[in-house]
């Protein structure tokens, strides 16, 4: 048994975005979102990921905006801690530990070290009593106290309802709540798809409520935007609908966003919606209801039907995705290409309803032939068939219908695949089926149509039908040169030669179905591996037609390196999956890997190098030539990496470190350094403990700067009256001097009026502020302002 | 080498990303910059900037790939997150005006703006390969080096008597080319003139590193491409200082517009280079450097580009690089405001010309329509073949025990006029006289049946084969000579699949050959394969029936239960009022 301490398996992208409701940024420019054990923060402009923030150790279950705090987000997790982060450089300001598995993440005002974990567990308890009757209630934009009496209300008001309901036998179940931002009034989606407004909530005896009746089933989700003029509702039709707040007859319907929307987001500012769907994709949507971005991941449907291949031109990872659709995702990137619409049907959002969906595909060697299945199944007999041969264009740049074969076999196709041509055109493939039959089609030119129709190019037809003793063949494979095609019979593995179509020879080594067939390449090509449904792991040498060896394994997934001779071998033992990679050849493996993840891996790939690596280290010798992919059963990709490419990448890995000062229009000109004047010491105060005190006063002057200027008295009048109020007498002084000892580091942030700092220095002076600078602060923030409240009122 | 390096002014930047080319970066003649994704071949983004229109970009420049930042050092789990990915991020652009901006692909905004230190518009930018420091080349003869930690100008030069037209830092950061009325090589550190190089006698458009230093300071070599030239000039650093010349040169077809190139580490290592040229040709060459030689070297391939019309024109290559392995080379081409990408896999180096012929659209929209639903719809035309059960090559062809291609003649027939003559001769005969030639006509249409088989004359075949008459069938088939039997089977198969409504007529021809000719057909030694398609046709359709034959009860069905309630309809309500009331009202 080799060691596997130089490699390690990696999770190389293709996890969920969808999980939990993104929060995007107070100016609309990021959209965070918990993306598996990270935060992915999005650019909402260019759909980049600009970094993800890594740290908690488990699965992450919610994140949300600091409302304090523009810059800084928090993020809980199961692994019990709440994280504080700076969203915009990546940077964890602080972790508060729970203790607890935190499954969602309520609206946090005024956190304070001391008290936070109270306050935490407190939430926690809440969701957990609320987790029991429905999935995430919400509020918003209310002070805490208010909030935790108001979902508690609410979920009395759930209980109560939903007894109510059942009694009746009604589907009127909750699945999402919301609250308007101003008004007295909450909107709950139900099940069978009306939304009702609930108005007076507040006097529980007295309240009415409306109904708006547009979705079809279930409401998913639903927000008020900031200003509470609007409704936006989703479900599962995938359609977002705008309501105008009090004319409810108004509507506004963006359709065809994708999959279903599972959760909606309105940035703080109102001008961006997104709207998270079940195919892992966040829609970014302007305030006009338009679509501005898309932010995709891996697609995962309910499950992966195609094998995982690799597009031969592109090197990108295809797999099937949107239903109906294949999607290229780029490995490199960790971002989807494009999906291609293979079916070409609208597809219709409704339970129950059965619709194409491509279920098998296959590329040539050299990218040229794509080859889909499709299928539509409504019962065991009926089923609906139809095989599509794509062929790339060169001068379009794009695949290009061939050939549609509708009802190619009368039973589920089991296995596509092309023969391996190194150079020169394919010209066949080969389709095996449950009705017990295999065709092989071939590309031909329109020879034998006669004068009626004009064809232009060759197109596929069937130029063979194989069976054997009425048997269903399972899988097929063709060897490394093409010379010979195996086809799995149950029990029997013929051995074809296509040249002819003669069966040569059959092998077999019963109980048990063949699953996978798998010829050796290279050096290894004389032999034939299969995997049975019987935990064994045949061996045949092909020319002396006999069992070179067996072993006992139960193989999900049998795989061949195509620029090598190594082949893995997925097993499923004990409820977990074991790696090995060996060589037709040789009694050892070159490297296993026990346990690699939990369940049955089913879905793997090479992924030939662009460079060879020049490893000589046994274990790893096997990644030289091509990467290994396989995806587990939650649907993430990992990988393998080996130690020296991990050091090499650690080792070039070097931050570009480039100043961010945009002073480009006119307007930031003249107002740009006032507001560095502004932002500048609360960038510094940051990482202080303390969260922003507002003073007592701080509101009159707020009020006094918000002033338009022609209601203010003349600034004469008012100068000698501010000049007054900063005289202070001396106790206060002493005061201040002692509280900058105890509390050092504490700095007050929001109050530095302009007209306290020389505008010329002000870009220069305000990071490193001088120490009598910091005491001005000070005095100011200690200053009684009350005489503005005076003069305002 | 980080990025590629400046470009005149006189044409517009077209730029690929490094490392991974995820990006082109095109600043097109409207002022606008326009990031495209190599991947999905699709605008990623586009930017305008600010003052666009007087300050136009002349020159674009990659920075260093960003890496995603490392969170802090802690033992690495399984199953953790790598940050293998290289992202291309910030792109330096110079402008007419003479600032620089940097924007920020990630963010897809302006980064920040450094100006104030050319007096003139800048003609080139080069990053340092390592630390934040970005050069400039101005037409005022200066050259500054701006601090990108500090968004400050570090130092400023004058590094020519001429405008500085391009620029190059070499691999190790140490020293940078600078190209005026000579090319100069000054020292980093110093600031201070290394070596100085004749150049060109117009301005020169690119420099390129073509070696990472060796040890000994002989190996280092480096090309230029001048405008107005049809030379790309390879010089080298020599430690005799003895390098006032060119060592080699590469023949263009026009001036060079973009160039690529990929830096040999050793003297094993072939150079590797890809020259768009002006006439939008690209040339690829290969050589070994070591030493000088007189001759000039011609391209080791040349690529072309032309377009489907039926008198093709050339399509400009905007620009090329070449990939990690020597076969596949990455192309945009068109024109500037919509170039198309395109990865050449094997760019075939035995011959020596090659030339493309590609679809581009030449509908140019101004207006481009950001692709936001990801979604690739691949062609789908009626040139494509569409195989039902039934139809050949749908099952695979039955092949009898000896293999025999029956060759198809197909004469050429030259009596089609008088064929037709006849026809309607015979069709005015048979409408003027039917009931007394009724016989004759079944003999005149088997005799015309065997002439349209052996002339395959679409016209008579299908006159004859319209007939609805079954008598008429049956005569004719009857009459019909054994050797005309069997190409009237393949004939009526032919027909019963290209006229679908035909279907039942030749459903009569078949019926009625079968009842005549069974035992003529059953002779035939090459029966299975002959009538194969017909076997298959049959069979298909039988299998068929069964779910049309429910289709059609379902149907019916239907539609009697529609016209039933229809007809319920149209009776009148039954009037309950009553016709007559007759009120009593004197009953007292």
């Amino acid at each position: 048994m080799v060691e596997h301490g130089d490699v390690r398996v990696v999770h190389k992208g293709g996890s969920k975005i969808n999980f939990r409701e993104p929060a995007l940024s107070t100016d609309s420019r990021f959209l965070l979102c918990a993306s598996g054990e990270s935060v992915k923060v999005f650019s909402t402009a260019t759909e980049e990921c600009l970094h993800a923030l890594q740290g908690h150790t488990d699965l992450i279950t919610g994140v949300l905006l600091r409302p304090s705090n523009h810059l800084q987000a928090y993020s809980c997790s199961l692994d019990g801690t709440v994280r504080l982060w700076d969203f915009t450089d990546g940077i964890l300001i602080r972790t508060y530990s729970i203790g607890y598995p935190i499954y969602e993440l309520f609206q946090l005002v005024a956190v304070h070290l001391p008290q936070c974990g109270e306050q935490l567990v407190e939430a926690k308890e809440l969701s957990a009593v609320l987790s029991n009757i429905s999935s995430n209630p919400a509020a918003s934009a209310f002070g805490r106290e208010v909030r935790i009496f108001r979902c508690l209300e609410v979920y009395f008001f759930k209980n109560f309802f939903l007894k109510k309901d059942n009694q009746k036998g009604g589907k009127n179940t909750f699945t999402c709540i919301t609250c308007h931002p101003t008004e007295d009034c909450i909107a709950s989606g139900h099940e069978d798809g009306k939304i009702r407004l609930w108005r007076n909530f507040n006097h529980r005896k007295e309240y009415t409520y409306s109904t708006l009746h547009w979705h079809h089933s279930a409401v998913s989700s639903l927000r008020f935007t900031p200003e509470g003029t609007n409704l936006l509702s989703g479900g599962v039709e995938s359609v977002l609908v705008q309501w105008r707040y009090n004319q409810e007859s108004q509507r506004d319907f963006l359709p065809r966003l994708g999959g279903a929307i599972t959760h909606i987001s309105v940035s703080p500012d109102g001008a961006l919606f997104c709207t998270s769907h079940s195919d892992n994709k966040i829609t970014i949507i302007q305030s006009c209801v338009k679509v501005s971005a898309v932010i995709q991941g891996l697609v995962k449907g309910d499950r992966i039907r195609t094998d995982l291949m690799i597009e031969p031109r592109s090197k990108a990872l295809v797999l099937n995705g949107k239903p109906g659709h294949l999607q290229f995702y780029s490995l490199q990137r960790d971002k989807l290409l494009y999906n291609l619409d293979i079916v070409q049907q609208e597809y219709i959002h409704e339970s129950g309803l059965e619709q194409f969906e491509v279920v098998m595909a296959a590329f040539d060697a050299s990218g040229s032939w794509l080859a889909t299945v499709e299928e539509r199944k409504q019962k065991a007999p009926e089923l609906e068939l139809n095989l599509k041969l794509w062929a790339f264009d060169d001068q379009k740049q794009s695949f290009v219908l061939n050939t549609t074969i509708s009802a190619p076999h009368e039973g589920r196709i089991t296995a596509l695949c092309f023969p391996h041509v190194s150079d020169g055109q394919t010209t066949m493939l080969v389709s095996t089926s449950r009705d017990g039959h295999f065709k092989a089609w071939q590309l031909a030119a329109p020879g034998f149509i006669k004068f009626y129709l004009i064809l232009k190019g060759p197109s596929w037809s069937c130029d063979f039908l194989g069976a054997y003793h009425s048997l269903v063949p399972e899988c097929c494979c063709f060897s490394a040169d093409s010379s010979l095609l195996a086809v799995g019979f149950q029990e029997v593995v013929t051995v074809w030669t296509p040249a002819s179509w003669e069966l040569l020879t059959t092998l077999s080594q019963p109980p048990g179905a063949v699953r996978d067939l798998c010829f050796g390449r290279l050096s290894c090509s004389k032999y034939l591996l299969g995997a049975t449904t019987s935990r064994l792991l045949c061996c045949w040498n092909l020319l002396t037609c006999s069992l070179e060896w067996v072993t006992s394994m139960d193989v999900s997934l049998l795989l061949a390196d195509p620029l090598s001779e190594n082949m893995a071998a997925f097993c499923f033992e004990a409820g977990s999956t074991d790696l090995f990679v060996f060589k037709p050849g040789e009694p050892r493996p070159l490297f296993s890997h026990k346990a690699l993840c939990s369940g049955r891996v089913t879905h793997a790939v090479f992924v030939p190098r662009e460079v060879m690596l020049e490893s000589c280290d046994e274990a790893s010798q096997w990644l030289n030539c091509s990467h290994l992919y396989f995806l587990t059963q939650s649907m993430d990709l990992l990988t393998f990496i080996t130690k020296a490419e991990e050091d090499k990448l650690t080792a070039s890995s070097k931050q570009l470190v480039v100043s961010d000062d945009v002073a480009m229009t006119p307007f930031h000109l003249l107002l740009g350094k006032h507001r560095d004047q502004l932002e500048n010491p609360q960038a510094e105060s940051r990482l202080s403990v303390e969260p922003i005190r507002q003073p007592s006063s701080s509101a009159g002057i707020n009020e006094l700067l918000q002033m338009p200027a022609h209601v203010l008295p003349s600034a004469s009048f008012l100068c000698s009256m501010f000049v007054q109020s900063l005289l202070i007498s001396k106790e206060e002084e002493m005061e201040s001097e002692k509280e900058e000892e105890d509390s050092d580091g504490e700095m007050e942030s929001r109050i530095s009026r302009p007209e306290h700092m020389p505008s010329g220095e002000s870009g220069c002076a305000a990071p490193a502020l001088t120490k009598e600078e910091v005491r001005e602060l000070r005095r100011l923030k200690k200053l009684d302002h009350s005489w503005m409240k005076g003069l305002l009122d | 080498m980080a990025s590629d390096g400046g470009s005149s002014s006189l044409q517009l930047p077209c730029v690929f990303s490094p490392k991974s080319r995820q990006y082109l970066a095109v600043c097109a003649q409207d002022g606008r910059l326009r990031i495209w994704n190599t991947d999905s071949k699709t605008i990623n983004q586009e930017y305008v900037p600010s003052a666009h229109l007087s300050a136009t970009c002349t020159c674009i420049a990659w920075g260093p790939c960003r890496t995603v930042k490392e969170g802090p050092q802690r033992k690495k789990r399984k199953s953790e997150a790598v940050q293998v990915e290289e992202k291309a991020d910030l792109l330096a652009m110079g402008t007419a005006a003479g600032s620089v901006l940097l924007y920020s692909t990630a963010k897809g905004t302006l980064h920040c703006s450094l100006d104030e230190a050319h007096s003139a518009g800048v003609n080139c930018v080069h990053w340092h390969p390592e630390d934040s420091v970005l050069y400039s080349g101005s037409d005022d003869t200066n050259i500054v080096e701006w601090d990108l930690q500090s968004g400050k100008m570090r130092s400023k030069w004058k590094a020519d008597r001429a405008a500085v037209t391009s620029l190059c830092v070499s691999p190790d950061g140490k020293l940078l080319l600078s190209a005026g009325h000579v090319i100069k090589m000054w020292d980093l550190d110093t600031k201070e003139l290394y070596r100085k190089f004749t150049g060109h006698s117009t301005a020169v458009t690119t420099l390129r590193f073509a070696t990472t230093r060796p040890p000994d300071s002989n190996g280092l070599y480096f090309v230029s491409g001048a405008a107005h030239d049809r030379l790309i000039s390879v010089w080298q650093v020599r430690e005799d200082g003895k390098d006032k010349n060119s060592v080699v040169s590469f023949t263009l077809t026009d001036e060079p517009r973009h160039v690529d190139l990929v830096p040999s580490n050793s003297k094993e290592e072939a150079v590797r280079l890809a020259v768009v040229c002006q006439d939008g040709q690209l040339h690829l060459f290969e050589h070994f450097l070591n030493g000088p030689c007189k001759k000039p070297f011609s391209p080791s391939c040349s690529v072309q580009m032309a377009d489907t019309r039926e008198s093709p024109m050339p399509i400009p290559m905007l620009a090329a690089v070449l990939g990690r392995d020597s076969r596949s080379v990455l192309l945009a081409y068109g024109n500037h405001l919509q170039p198309v990408i395109e990865q050449v896999v094997s760019v075939n180096t035995t011959e020596r010309h090659v030339c493309l012929s590609r679809d581009v659209k030449t509908s140019l929209s101004l207006t481009m329509e950001s692709t936001v639903s990801k979604v690739k719809t691949p062609v789908v035309n009626t040139k494509s073949k569409v195989l039902v059960p039934g139809l050949p090559g749908h099952q695979a062809p039955l092949k009898g025990s000896h293999l025999e291609k029956a060759s198809e003649k197909r004469k050429k027939d030259t009596k089609e006029m008088s064929i037709a003559e006849q026809l309607g001769e015979i069709d005015l005969s048979a409408t003027s006289s039917e009931k007394v030639k009724a016989s004759l006509q079944t003999d005149n249409y088997a005799v015309l049946l065997v002439q349209g088989l052996e002339s395959n004359d679409a016209d008579i075949l299908n006159k004859v084969l319209q007939t609805r008459k079954e008598m008429v069938i049956k005569k004719t088939v009857a009459r019909l000579p054994l050797s005309a039997v069997l190409p009237l089977v393949k004939e009526v198969g032919h027909q019963r699949r290209l006229c679908f409504d035909t279907g039942i007529l030749m459903v009569r021809w078949l019926k009625a050959v079968l009842m005549h000719h069974t035992s003529y057909l059953a002779s035939l030694p090459d029966l299975v394969t002959e009538l194969g398609v017909l076997y298959h046709m049959i069979e298909s359709r039988v299998k068929m029936f069964h779910k049309l034959t429910k289709l059609h009860g379902k149907l019916y069905l239907l539609m009697t239960h529609v016209a039933t309630s229809d007809s319920s309809n149209m009776v009148s309500e039954v009037d309950h009022t009553a016709k007559l009331v007759y009120e009593d009202g004197e009953w007292d």
